[in-house]
């Protein structure tokens, strides 16, 4: 094939990529921006003049259950990164490093904790924290949160800490540093970027996550998934309310995901296939 | 003396550094799996004061094989996994190569697969719903405007259709993460195999056959496991689209179990249903960990 041809195609191809990739999600930025009376109109008005901001403040009246679900969803997502970060880099450390007999089984078994199927955990999960109260709580969703993050956390961490020169933990030994200096000095401080690459991973999971969230809550910590979610089932008709809600919960991670491309990119991305 | 100090220091921190983490993944995982299995041995009664189990035997299994429901949602689980898989396979490796070659390198491109990808699945559940929309929809408007239909479809109101509609939505959530993936292994195919092989006079649909696909085979290998297992999963798309409707015809065996369970409070069935499914992953996930494990001994060796 001639080369402008290729080139041809490629352009074309890219053209197309962009437009179905963007192309749902503009609409629905624009769905949510325009009045009812707009979208119900065939074929649509589309006239700029039209752009209300009206959808969002009505979604956001405290009535609707979004503002809290917002909120609710950056708590659990926020604490569910953080304590992943902590104790999933102190795993991951540990395999890596700290000549822990079996580390390769206790890896691989880490890793098969990513096949199961969320509904096979949910129903004793379920039972048991209806008992203890767990259910509709903060603290039981984390939990539970923290168990499908932890192995992602550990797998990519643990690539990334045995990349790490055994050279510079040697030198730290012989000045004198124990083994958890050493890894509070030298190598976290190196590692921040992998580090930050599954923080904002394990935000994003969290609070994108609807299977567990529906399952062990009810009232209180209902998140923005839910919220969306009853959203579509009782105000299915208010179009441009239901793409405003859409849109508001799914800003921040999609920010984030922006943002922080390198890092996911590098350090996540190319962490799942070279392990 | 000192070293063996150091190392023994190094091996009790190893234990006290792993247990947070494995005492999470015991309680949340581990426990529940054994539990799941017992359940589905037994009958769960939700009486006035609380639960009550009892020993009923192969009962569920049993049901599962009479009840044509379960039959219908593990075929229909098959297709949705296998086509799906395909299609987000395809496409990816397609969006891929486009994102290797120099035209598609600016940043711009990555930005837009990051966003299909980092979207709620429920926000993208409903986004869905608006353009499958059978009087407003985009879908359909479109569709009449280039003359391809003379009348609204009801996207999701006929038995067959809704599914593939519900696939066709997963397969647009799927393709980036995937896609990048495929980028990443592309990447590290080395150059010098491609100059090899147009020294050898290979034109570009040879290079791809004998340098790309088979630098890719881990890369693509490790994706169709992890996308089978997230095709078995699917679970917001159902719930925001059709809640299974019409006719029980989008029902998968993830949302069947959750039914169950959940809407029908039949404990032991669901958990039954669910530990199928279990057993299909995780054969998947034992491909998925053989897919690994060359990989690192060649890593090791060389």
């Amino acid at each position: 094939m001639p080369r402008y041809l290729t080139q041809f195609f490629i352009r074309f191809g890219l053209i197309a990529f962009t437009l179905l990739s963007l192309g749902p999600v503009v609409w629905s930025v624009v769905t949510s921006l325009l009045p009812l009376s707009a979208l119900t109109s065939k074929p649509p008005d589309l006239n700029p003049l039209n752009i209300t901001l009206e959808n969002y403040s009505l979604v956001l009246d405290s009535s609707r259950g979004l503002f809290s679900g917002l909120i609710n969803s950056f708590i659990i997502a926020t604490f569910t990164a953080a304590v992943g970060l902590v104790i999933g880099s102190m795993a991951a450390y540990a395999l890596a490093r700290l000549n822990l007999p079996g580390s390769n089984k206790i890896l691989m078994m880490i890793l098969a904790t990513q096949m199961f199927p969320g509904i096979v955990i949910a129903i004793p999960l379920f039972l048991v924290m209806s008992r203890t109260r767990l259910v509709d709580t903060h603290f039981g969703l984390i939990v539970v949160y923290l168990s499908f993050i932890l192995p992602i956390v550990i797998w990519i961490l643990k690539g990334f800490f045995e990349s790490v020169p055994m050279e510079l933990e040697r030198a730290a030994a012989v000045d004198g540093a124990n083994p958890i200096q050493t890894f509070r000095y030298i190598v976290l401080p190196i590692s921040l970027p992998p580090l930050f690459a599954t923080g904002v991973f394990a935000f994003i999971e969290a609070w994108n996550e609807f299977f567990f969230a529906i399952i062990l809550t009810r009232i209180n910590v209902k998140t923005a998934s839910i919220a969306i979610a009853e959203f579509s089932g009782q105000y299915q008709t208010l179009y441009g309310q239901m793409l405003a809600s859409a849109v508001l919960a799914s800003i921040p991670v999609v920010a984030l995901a922006i943002i922080f491309r390198h890092f996911i990119l590098e350090g996540f991305v190319e962490g799942a296939i070279k392990a | 003396m000192q070293t063996n100090n150091y190392n023994r220091n190094r091996y009790r921190l190893g234990i006290w550094f792993t247990a947070p983490a494995v005492i999470v993944l015991l309680t949340v995982l581990a426990y529940p799996i054994v539990a799941s299995l017992v359940l589905s041995f037994l009958r769960v009664r939700f009486g006035g004061d609380g639960l009550s189990f009892e020993f009923n035997g192969i009962a569920n299994y049993a049901d599962l094989v009479t009840k044509p429901i379960f039959r219908e949602a593990l075929f229909r689980s098959i297709y949705f996994t296998v086509v799906e898989v395909a299609a987000v396979i395809f496409f990816a490796l397609i969006v891929a190569l486009m994102l290797n070659h120099p035209l598609g390198r600016p940043a711009f491109y990555r930005i837009v697969l990051l966003v299909p990808w980092a979207l709620s699945p429920v926000a993208n559940a409903v986004l869905w719903k608006w353009i499958y929309n059978a009087n407003y929809g985009i879908l359909n408007q479109a569709l009449i405007g280039l003359g391809i239909i003379q009348e609204n479809i009801i996207w999701l109101g006929t038995p067959w259709l809704a599914f593939n509609m519900i696939l066709l939505a997963d397969v647009w959530k799927a393709v980036p993460f995937i896609a990048l993936l495929i980028l990443a292994g592309l990447q590290n195919i080395p150059s010098y195999l491609y100059k090899a092989a147009r020294l050898d006079g290979a034109n570009a649909w040879q290079q791809f056959v004998h340098v790309t696909l088979p630098g890719l085979k881990t890369t693509i290998v490790i994706s169709v496991v992890l996308q089978s297992i997230w095709a078995l999963k699917v679970f917001d798309l159902i719930y925001v689209l059709t809640k299974g409707s019409p006719a029980d015809s989008t029902v998968l065996l993830n949302y069947l179990s959750w039914r169950e369970t959940f809407s029908n409070l039949d404990v032991g069935y669901g958990a039954a249903i669910a530990n199928v499914l279990f057993l299909l992953m995780f054969m998947l996930a034992l491909v998925y960990i053989r897919a690994l494990r060359p990989r690192q001994t060649q890593a090791k060796a060389g």
